[in-house]
């Protein structure tokens, strides 16, 4: 699927069979909240993110209404996306919401501004998705942290 | 639901929101000048009104014309108070009250007020135009006012005191007929002033295009698409401006003729351009961008498009450890 921001004119792409794993694997954890790190690339223009991938964490914390991922022992798998051809590297983070929408918590915030802020993060603008889920439906969010602004993205095309 | 029609709106929107942010800066300053007016000549003015392309709905987005009439009552400058005196007295003000903020210098009718560029770069200029009532009290009635003629305007000598028009009937005119002849007439005003704008210090007023554009569409039939109908009405400007027939009859006051606000040179120079236009863009539809240029500041906008980026050189990132979300 292909989402977009028309105010700051980005867009996302990211195929379906990884929103589908994703959803499936957050699922899982019912009623945790669980999540990873994303995986993906830009278009040659740098409008496009692609996200291909994601890496789930080797030790983190969940509850109903909490989620703590540590990075130990990921390195390796980075390091394997990024030597791969065209070079992947991380994009950004996932996390659920389990019986509730996906909008940012202020501890989603808060998390946001500091992965976006910090000095070990290669690129400018990290995406943050949250999947909230009930048993009924499941809806995405696709965040970004712009010029000190939080924008979401939109659905144009499935 | 047309998703690439929605689309097409929201980003429409979009420029309509940067288009009405700088029109309120227009209005704040327009009351400002208004409400300094007003106070400072208390009792010796009637409510100043705009008159300007904005109120009759023409107004060209980069650039708003803010004219402002202040209407004097006849004993405003005293029972002998000239006509020159009125425009020398509100220029002395408007010119002590806003010389650390603006440019304010004389006009062919009215005093400019340019406000310099903001933090946005923006420019806002409001032009204010003094005007006295014909007779005591009969401004309540007719709405007539003398205006003063600062330097050469057309066949009217500098300093005559000659033009005598009812501004609010031509905002009436133009904006009972822009409404009814949808919006093909305010389409090709705002184009024609797009083209005026590309020109420097144009002879031909904002307010002549206007008549003649309607004038046009009341004796040709203007159809077909947009440039059908701008075609339409640049070859009547060319084709009878420079008729000795031709008249321009303002609607606010029939006994002046806007024809005359141009020398006979002005007006071939006025009809030479119409044909210029219609032969270069005849010989090479590019050159129509050339004549009627898109907004350079929205374009720089699109120009200035957003990237996703890097903080340095690499893309490899190890994620910063323990981040907690809810
Ligand atoms: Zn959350």
């Amino acid at each position: 699927m292909i989402l977009t921001n028309i105010e700051i004119g980005l867009s996302i792409e990211i195929d379906d069979k990884l929103v589908g794993n994703l959803i499936y694997i957050g699922k899982k954890h019912y009623p945790n909240e669980f999540g990873g790190f994303l995986i993906g690339n830009y278009s040659d223009d740098f409008k496009k993110l692609n996200i291909t991938d994601t890496i789930l964490p080797n030790r983190y914390k969940s509850t109903p209404f909490l989620f703590e991922r540590e990075n130990i022992g990921v390195d390796e798998q980075f390091e394997k996306f990024y030597k791969e051809n065209p070079q992947k590297f991380y994009v950004g983070e996932w996390h659920t919401h389990p019986n509730n929408l996906p909008i940012p918590s202020n501890m989603d915030i808060k998390a946001m501004n500091n992965i976006t802020n910090s000095k070990e993060v290669a690129i400018q603008n990290p995406i943050f998705l949250i999947i909230g889920y009930n048993k009924i439906k499941t809806e995405l969010g696709f965040y970004i942290i712009f010029k000190n602004k939080i924008y979401k993205y939109e659905t144009v095309n499935k | 639901m047309n998703k690439s029609e929605h689309l097409d709106s929201v980003i429409k929107t979009h420029q309509i929101t940067k288009e009405e942010k700088l029109l309120n800066k227009f209005r704040e300053r327009n009351k400002e000048v208004k409400d300094d007016l007003f106070e400072h000549y208390k009792g010796s003015i009637y409510n100043p009104f705009n008159s300007g392309s904005y109120a009759k709905n023409t107004a060209i987005n980069t650039k708003f014309d803010f004219d402002l009439i202040a209407p004097f009552k006849r004993y405003a400058f005293g029972t002998k108070g000239t006509l020159k005196e009125m425009y020398e007295d509100v220029y002395d003000f408007l010119y002590e009250k806003y010389k650390d903020v603006a440019k304010v210098k004389k006009q062919k009718v009215s005093i400019g007020i340019e406000f310099y560029a903001d933090s946005e770069n923006d420019i806002v200029k409001i032009d204010v135009t003094p005007g006295r009532e014909l007779n005591e009290k009969q401004y309540i009635e007719d709405s007539k006012l003398n205006l003063y003629v600062y330097s050469r305007y057309g066949k009217f000598d500098a300093g005559s005191e000659r033009i005598q028009t009812n501004i609010q009937a031509q905002i009436d005119s133009i904006r009972n007929r822009a409404t009814t002849e949808k919006d093909s007439i305010r389409k090709i005003i705002r184009l024609l002033k797009v083209w005026k704008k590309t020109k420097f210090d144009y002879p031909t007023k904002s307010y002549f295009l206007e008549l003649i554009t309607i004038k046009a569409f009341d004796n040709k039939t203007i159809a077909g698409n947009l440039w059908d109908k701008l075609k339409t009405v640049l070859e009547y400007i060319k084709d009878e401006v420079t008729k000795d027939s031709f008249t321009l009859k303002d609607k606010g006051n029939s006994s002046n003729d806007l024809a005359d606000t141009l020398t006979e040179s002005e007006k071939r120079t006025l009809s030479n351009d119409m044909k210029n236009i219609l032969d270069r863009i005849e010989e090479n539809d590019e050159n129509i961008k050339t004549y009627f240029p898109e907004n350079a500041k929205f374009k720089e906008d699109k120009k200035e498009e957003n990237k996703y980026q890097v903080k340095g050189s690499g893309f490899f990132t190890i994620p910063p450890k323990n981040e907690r979300f809810g």
